[in-house]
């Protein structure tokens, strides 16, 4: 396993990128191309009919005026009204395309990647901060939209402009021509160099502006640790530290962008230069017309604009390709717990679970569970104890194939869990986590979160099972309480209460409780003890919890440590028997009392 | 710290201080090669007046080669000059929007991280999260681009307008004379695009609240097999913001047409007026030429303003949200004079009589709690679920303030503390562990980075993590998930108990952080919070017995009323609550339905019909 990462270190690309993978991109281009190409062709258009302009008023500074003509000065204007006209419905036209092409570009990249970010194991989250992951799915996807959309079309455009203007070109004059052409390589030579020192620099914005992005959710997050350990100047400090980063990151890549413009610039000045002087000095006005001259640096001009426009294009690109990779290498990210080829709907579980000479380890060679085997019959409660970081939490995170075994198999039913569809398992498991997560939004919605079309009726029965019932009422707007980011008025006791509600809405075959009830009171808990007796009536249930006189009455009790089963029986059994399990009730009823 | 309001233009310029001259000179420099860019190709025309296309092209070329050379170089070197100008200019927009960036920024950061609870409450991560990056963005951009564009645009058109004015008045009028419309034009598409950026601010922020919330919560969202559901709540949300996005763009091209044709207007108005003078002889061929080789200086920044206009509404909905926090005042801060205690604390609590409701709430949470614990002392409380336990601990530190009553360290009222040093001797480990993505020996040593990690190892030893952590690869250098993920409950909340002591505070506030560690380890915490090599008065929030026995004084909240206080012997004598909880916990409630197992201190002895609550309750006899 690579190492954590944290805000201090940039992250490792995994998946090196360059232009072909804007190939890749193509995916999301292919499903507009019938509008890019007619917003091209709207573009190409609009360009031609431009080009009527300096006609008509050459014509009307030729003819019309010197011939006093008024008639024909208004005729021609009126014509000139009408080409603008043209130009300006068809601009308009293509603009309005692209804004919706672009915006659904957008929209098709977000809506992959938060997709695929669903898929991703817990590893993936454990692994980095959570502002990292943040920054890529708003900041980066707004920043290339414009690039995928616009970008290409102005740049096959400036290429069409380009390839005309010299093939103008050297219809006037192949020599001159050439030495147009000669500034090409200096141009190249110069792209290069900066194309280099660029794409590293974009990086380093992209990967300064993660840090500061990781250390700033992390720290409105835990802005009450901070206060409390008084914090605030350090932090600010390190804050500060990483927004001068992603300011010198910053300068330093538009150090070499803001470069090529004046570059492109100067290099169209020496080749006019260049062009009077090979014109006038070398070649003579005996052997090279006026109007040539005149006309090769009139095109001159005129190659060297779309150069430009193409410079900055490039720009856009090398800058957004640093978040393009970012956002790829993201949706490359492996699901490592995914639905199998050939998966199947789990049948409706009846809650037998069988592990089969399981093998895990969260880290290769640090096995927590070694050739573990055993059997839970349908409707058996089984309780999970032992010391802290024995592994229990995992055999629960395997039942629900939270992470996959790395030897011998999980069965539910006798079927290979890894053999069916991963929703069609977990919707029929309940599993309450140690950390009881609150969602923004009412009560009701976070117990709703069980059963997305559960009634009211259903939502207020789960809660009165769990004892909820009575504290959310008393709350001022009872089921409709607005409990905020986090349920931070909320006590963790209450938050596992109506995680717990949450839990039992979703009427699950199997019940998974880690933890479940380490926050709430002990006369609570055996108020929702009753409740409880009731729901684990018929279904099988996994049940970790350090208070034991929750767990006594459970049909099995398992006592884990060393990544395996030290022991197993009921509660008289292991007490009978004298061993790990009675020495650990002892320790406690030694202690309360 | 009260800073005066601003508007959100004085806003930028007091957040440019020190580098507003550079500013200055980066918007001269600006106004300098625009100019530049004017006179540039009068140097290439006069080449081929000169050398090309005059009547005197050959003999010019024979005899004027100097003044043919020194045209070419000039030429180069002026671009030279000028692109030099453009490239610093450019540069300096940037430096000088990197510094304000920076600067506000890190104001803001500061702002957040010390406000208090009502600001956290009102203002959800992923909205703050968005005020400081994309929000901001805007704000640079203003600096670094949109002002600069402005000054250009300005610029090009006072410069062309004085020209064409002094040329011919007449003809420069009618050309003028499209101005009021265009502006006008802007005014209305103005009014139409400004609630839109403000919407769309609103959204962005949405969807990244969306993000955020659903990343963090990411296992329970596995848990329920909801991605699903997820996606299409994300999806609603990035539709919204999308369309409310196009809504913005298409508003723009709602008007672009009419300002892109007004500025179209420009050349054809001088084409057809200024034809007519000419063919009326009213002005020369040269004087119409010049008009029109310098159309664009006039059309161009007209078709400029209303993107100009888009971006200064986008600059302003943004700023007003960045603005929000940069002026917002927490309520809880230093009051004026306070008492200034920069030694240890003694560590005496006092509640007189307090009284507490959470601002946005109508039910009191607290109602008149008075009690006090001595330098020293271990004061346990209990309570059931939502009694108000861990309200009434954060009126220690000051999170929040009593709605009546007085809280009082050291005998003096919290209030009138300063919050850095009445904090400073405060040691809390939170009910919601909360690890940062940093090492173990980091996440110990964050309210003391100064510790060394002999330190940080007996610490962790004191809350009986330093086994765990020793057995982990890298030990204390492994990196922890945000959150702690990675971790398992209990682990999470030793390290965060390792955190609270390692400031050696003068009070020590446990709220419930033992609850997912087994009583094995527990029992080792409990003799090392005994054994502290500081004195430490202890604030305990627990549920099992075996904490809070131990205990000076046991006070049982219920309903945000003390209703028991006193030692553990004493609440059993009393046979409340307290007692009711000895007997849950001990295994009894089969009593219930059997004969009663301990209906009294004294009847202790008496053996448990229960298979193995007898030998508990037969100890919980010696004790009592």
């Amino acid at each position: 396993m690579a190492r954590r990462n944290t805000y201090r270190e940039d992250e490792v690309l995994e998946t090196p990128f360059d232009f072909h993978h804007l190939l890749r991109a193509s995916v999301y281009i292919k499903k507009y191309s019938g509008r890019m190409i007619l917003a091209f062709v709207l573009s190409a258009v609009g360009g031609i009919t431009a080009l009527f302009g300096p006609m008509l008023t050459q014509k009307a500074l030729d003819e019309a005026i010197p011939d006093k003509n008024i008639r024909m000065l208004v005729t021609l204007v009126l014509v000139l009204v009408g080409t603008y006209a043209v130009s300006v419905v068809f601009t308009t036209i293509r603009s309005r395309i692209m804004v919706k092409v672009g915006q659904g570009i957008i929209y098709d990249i977000r809506r992959d990647l938060f997709a695929h970010l669903q898929k991703l194991p817990f590893q993936y989250y454990d692994d980095r901060p959570h502002g990292k992951i943040l920054i890529r799915v708003v900041n980066y996807v707004n920043s290339v939209s414009d690039m995928l959309s616009n970008g290409l079309i102005n740049v096959v455009l400036e290429i069409l402009n380009l390839i005309f203007i010299v093939i103008f070109m050297f219809l006037v004059d192949v020599k001159l021509s050439l030495v147009v052409l000669a500034g090409v390589p200096i141009l190249a030579a110069f792209m290069l160099y900066m194309k280099k020192r660029q794409r590293k620099a974009w990086q380093q914005v992209s990967n300064k502006n993660s840090n500061l992005n990781a250390y700033l959710q992390e720290n409105i997050v835990g802005a009450r640790i901070t206060q409390i350990f008084v914090r605030e100047d350090e932090n600010v400090e390190t804050f500060g530290i990483l927004a001068d980063r992603c300011r010198k990151a910053w300068m330093q890549a538009v150090k070499f962008s803001n470069l090529v413009w004046p570059g492109i610039d100067n290099i169209s000045v020496w080749v006019r230069a260049a062009v009077f002087i090979v014109g006038l000095l070398v070649m003579g006005p005996e052997n090279v017309k006026l109007g040539v001259i005149v006309a090769i640096t009139s095109y001159a001009s005129r190659f060297w604009q779309p150069i430009m426009n193409l410079g900055n294009i490039f720009n856009n690109f090398i800058n957004n390709i640093a978040y393009l990779e970012r956002i790829f290498e993201t949706m490359d990210e492996p699901v490592t717990v995914a639905d199998a080829e050939d998966a199947i709907e789990m049948p409706p579980i009846r809650g037998q679970v069988t592990f089969e000479h399981v093998t895990f380890a969260y880290e290769e060679g640090k096995h927590v569970l070694k050739d573990l085997s055993f059997t839970v019959e349908p409707g058996e409660s089984v309780a999970l104890v032992g010391p802290t970081g024995a592994g229990k939490s995992t055999i629960v995170n395997l039942v629900s194939r939270f992470y996959n075994v790395n030897q011998g198999r999980v069965l539910i039913d006798g079927q290979d869990i890894s053999q069916v569809t991963l929703e069609s398992l977990r919707s029929q498991m309940g599993i309450m986590l140690q950390d009881s997560f609150i969602f923004s939004g009412t009560i009701e919605d976070n117990i709703r979160y069980g059963k997305l079309d559960a009634t009211m009726e259903e939502i207020q029965r789960a809660s009165e099972t769990v004892c909820a019932d009575a504290f959310i009422s008393r709350m001022q707007d009872g089921y409709q309480t607005e409990v905020k980011e986090r349920g931070s008025l909320l006590s963790q006791g209450q938050k596992q209460l109506i995680s717990f509600a949450r839990t039992l809405l979703s009427d699950p075959s199997i019940l998974v409780l880690d933890e479940a009830t380490s926050s709430i009171d002990v006369q609570t808990e055996r108020a929702l003890q009753q409740g409880l007796n009731a729901m684990l009536q018929g279904r099988t249930s996994f049940i970790i919890a350090h208070r034991l006189s929750t767990i006594k009455n459970c049909d099995k009790i398992m006592y884990i440590d060393q990544g395996g089963i030290m022991e197993c029986g009921t509660h008289e059994e292991l007490m009978a028997k004298r061993g790990y399990y009675y020495r650990l009730y002892t320790a406690q009823m030694e202690d309360i009392a | 710290m009260e800073k005066k309001r601003h508007s959100k233009l004085a806003w930028l310029w007091e957040n440019m201080k020190g580098y507003r001259a550079v500013y200055v000179l980066c918007l001269v420099g600006t106004v300098t090669y625009n100019v530049m860019h004017l006179i540039v190709p009068y140097m290439s025309q006069s080449i081929i007046d000169l050398f090309l296309s005059g009547e005197q092209a050959a003999e010019n070329l024979a005899t004027k080669r100097n003044l043919f050379w020194e045209l070419i170089i000039a030429m180069v070197l002026l671009t030279f000059l000028r692109t030099a100008i453009v490239y610093l200019s450019c540069m300096g927009g940037e430096v000088v929007s990197q510094k304000a960036l920076y600067r506000i920024r890190t104001y803001l950061f500061d702002k957040i991280e010390r406000q208090d609870m009502h600001f956290y409450a009102t203002y959800r991560t992923g909205d703050l999260m968005t005020r400081l990056t994309g929000d901001l963005d805007a704000v640079r951009h203003m600096i670094a681009w949109v002002i600069r564009t402005i000054v250009e645009s300005l610029a090009l058109m006072a410069a062309t307008a004085v020209y064409f004015f002094y040329m011919d008045w007449r003809l420069a009028l009618c050309l003028f004379a499209i101005a009021p419309f265009i502006f006008l034009i802007i005014i209305l598409f103005k009014n139409k695009v400004a609630p839109r950026h403000r919407a769309l601010r609103e959204k962005l922020a949405e969807m990244n609240t969306i993000s955020q919330e659903n990343i963090s919560g990411n296992r329970v969202v596995k848990a329920f097999a909801r991605e699903k559901y997820e996606i299409e709540k994300f999806d609603e949300s990035n539709t919204s913001y999308s369309q409310t996005n196009q809504k913005t763009a298409l508003t723009w091209l709602t008007y672009y047409p009419y300002v892109e044709s007004a500025a179209n207007l420009m050349p054809v108005a001088l084409l057809l007026v200024g034809g007519i003078f000419l063919i009326q002889e009213q002005i020369t061929m040269g004087q119409y030429v010049a008009f029109s080789s310098l159309i664009w200086a006039i059309a161009n920044p007209m078709r400029q303003l209303g993107s100009i206009m888009n971006e200064f509404q986008r600059f302003s909905a943004a700023s007003d949200k960045v603005m929000e926090i940069y002026y917002s005042q927490p309520e809880i801060v230093d009051k004026p004079g306070a008492v200034d205690r920069p030694e240890r604390f003694q560590g005496r609590i006092e509640f007189k009589n307090v009284s507490f409701q959470y601002a946005d709430g109508k039910l009191p949470i607290l109602r008149n709690v008075s009690f006090t614990a001595e330098p020293g002392e271990t004061i346990a409380i209990m309570g059931e679920t939502g009694c108000g336990k861990t309200s009434l601990i954060q009126l220690i530190p000051r999170f929040y303030e009593p709605t009546e009553g007085e809280v009082l360290v050291d005998g003096i009222a919290v209030q009138d503390m300063k919050l850095r040093q009445l904090r400073g001797n405060i040691g809390l480990a939170t009910q919601d562990v909360l690890l940062y993505s940093d090492s173990i020996d980091g996440n110990i040593a964050f309210g003391d980075s100064h510790i060394t990690p002999e330190q940080v190892v007996k610490f962790a030893r004191y809350s009986a993590a330093s086994d765990f952590i020793a057995r982990m690869p890298e030990g204390y250098d492994t990196i922890v998930g945000e959150r702690g993920v990675g971790l398992s409950g209990g682990q999470k909340q030793r390290i965060s108990l390792a955190r609270a002591l390692a400031v050696r505070p003068a009070i020590l506030i446990l709220d419930d952080t033992t609850s997912a560690v087994d009583m094995e380890t527990e029992k080792q915490i409990q003799h090392s919070l005994s054994e502290l090599d500081f004195p430490c008065t202890k604030i305990i929030i627990a549920q099992r017995i075996s904490t809070t026995k131990y205990a000076d004084k046991i006070l049982v909240l219920q309903d945000g009323r003390i209703t028991e206080s006193g030692s553990h012997e004493e609440l059993i004598a009393k046979k409340g609550y307290y007692y009711q909880v000895v007997r849950l916990q001990t295994g009894q409630q089969i009593s219930e339905q059997g004969p009663s197992l301990c209906p009294d201190a004294g009847a202790a002895e008496q053996q448990s019909p229960g298979l193995d609550a007898g030998g508990a309750c037969a100890e919980c006899g010696k004790e009592v």
